[in-house]
């Protein structure tokens, strides 16, 4: 398969099994990385849990996620190491920021529309886990700000491939703003 | 996939007797890069290749136990240079071997050592840290429960009388030698992560609020292993980086070069430590 002169490749769905997730990462990430000289994955993700300084009107909004706490109890790169990153990957730092999509800017008279979004810390729980109210206190009272499944494995396969990660976190029943999407797009 | 050992803690004492008759005083197991106890007196070395039926992959460990004396008379010691991590994707049973087998071989005192980094902002890259107490946050129960419980979990005490006489060592030696040659001990409690990737900066704030000294992706199974034996186990963690929210996140290479580093002050301490055991 090749992918050459894409400008963008979407995925919809997620792999949840790690040692399949694992198998999907290889394939996909080392084709766009390889062919396409991809640096950026954008991830769109539901979360949940979101802590009272992080709701607006009582009511939770989308967020840039700013940094993670992996508490799955697990990492998808447990296991022989694939080649195309490090053993030990430093995984700080690899969170774009709405400044860090600044150049962009320029070219939206309204401003960036990233830069209007909250930004929070998620917290990787273990997949299907729903914390109860005690757990999403201790949540909050280790940093985090609410909770999702998928985007710290997701995360750390893509910075191990080193690749930035715009992430996204979207309340459930919530929609990006048009905004935003546009900005995506672009 | 999970990979097993093909031996078992007994087939390797089988080997260890054959190696050595006489059981040592105390094995010492290595960690990334902490090359200390390099030139013992009568050196016996069996590849873990032929101990085990396997090797560690990971840079910074070469693989093999020697047993040997710290001296010409002095007390016999068994050296094991490298380990076995859940991170390769070893089970338990495996990232747990060599200890089983130093504690069916009935070897009464085990030191471990790791690098690891620091998240006491008073630590230096280079300190040795002796272990006052741990966080298990990489048991592979916890794949079924998230790391929730573990994070509940108020840390494990794990001093003992090693530990004491190590400290206690350190202290003499800190006083007798020139400050080149050694720095005050630190203590403080060890984070075991699973790794392999190193903390995010959310993830170590995290640990700092759990009171955690430093951070590593090792020698907790080994602690756990020895309770409730007949080895009492003690850890000293070379202090490898200090995270700070100004500096840059360095690589394994900087673990190795700041464990080796600190090599020669560990080395000296536990030679000290050694003579008084035997």
């Amino acid at each position: 398969m090749k992918l050459r002169n894409a400008k963008r490749i979407d995925f919809t769905g997620t792999c949840l099994e790690f040692d399949f997730f694992e198998k999907f990462s290889d394939a996909t990430i080392d084709l766009i990385r390889n062919e396409e000289k991809a640096e950026v994955v954008i991830v769109v993700d539901r979360a949940f849990g979101f802590a009272a300084s992080h709701l607006k009107d009582n009511a939770a909004e989308s967020h840039l996620i700013s940094d993670h706490l992996n508490l799955t109890g697990d990492n998808p790169l447990v296991g022989p190491n694939n080649p195309m990153g490090e053993r030990f990957p430093v995984v700080n730092n690899i969170y774009l920021s709405a400044a860090d999509t600044i150049d962009q800017e320029e070219t939206w008279t309204m401003g960036n529309p990233l830069s209007k979004l909250c930004s929070g810390i998620v917290a990787g729980v273990k997949y299907g886990a729903v914390p109860g109210p005690a757990e999403l206190d201790l949540l909050y009272s280790m940093g985090a700000h609410f909770y999702n499944w998928n985007t710290v494995p997701t995360m750390i396969i893509a910075a191990h491939a080193g690749l930035k990660v715009l992430a996204l976190a979207v309340p459930e029943g919530g929609v990006l703003p048009d905004q935003v999407l546009m900005a995506i797009n672009r | 996939m999970i990979k097993s050992a093909p031996r078992t803690a007994s087939e390797a004492v089988i080997a260890l007797k054959k190696l050595s008759s006489e059981v040592p005083v105390a094995a010492v197991v290595l960690g990334s890069g902490v090359s200390v106890l390099d030139k013992l007196f009568d050196p016996l070395v069996l590849p873990y290749q032929d101990l085990f039926g396997m090797a560690p992959g990971v840079a910074g460990h070469s693989g093999t136990l020697t047993v040997g004396r710290i001296a010409e008379g002095g007390p016999l010691v068994a050296v094991l240079r490298g380990r076995f991590h859940l991170y390769e994707g070893y089970d338990w049973p495996t990232v747990t071997l060599a200890t089983r087998a130093i504690v069916e071989w009935g070897v009464p005192n085990l030191l471990l050592t790791n690098a690891a980094g620091g998240l006491n902002l008073d630590f230096s890259v280079g300190d040795l840290m002796v272990l006052t107490g741990y966080r298990d946050h990489l048991n592979p129960e916890l794949k079924e429960t998230g790391l929730l419980p573990a994070i509940a979990k108020p840390t494990t005490d794990c001093r003992n009388k090693l530990t004491e006489k190590l400290l206690s060592v350190g202290e003499v030696l800190a006083i007798t030698q020139s400050p080149a040659e050694s720095r005050p001990l630190r203590q403080g409690v060890y984070a075991g992560l699973l790794g392999p990737t190193y903390e995010t900066m959310a993830e170590i704030e995290m640990l700092r609020k759990l009171k955690a000294d430093a951070v590593g992706m090792s020698t907790v199974p080994e602690m756990l292993c020895c309770d409730g034996t007949n080895t009492t186990a003690c850890a000293v963690s070379v202090i490898t980086n200090v995270w700070r929210p100004d500096e840059a996140m360095g690589g394994h290479e900087e673990v190795l070069e700041a464990s080796k580093n600190a090599s020669q002050r560990l080395d000296r301490l536990f030679r000290a430590m050694l003579a008084e055991l035997g």
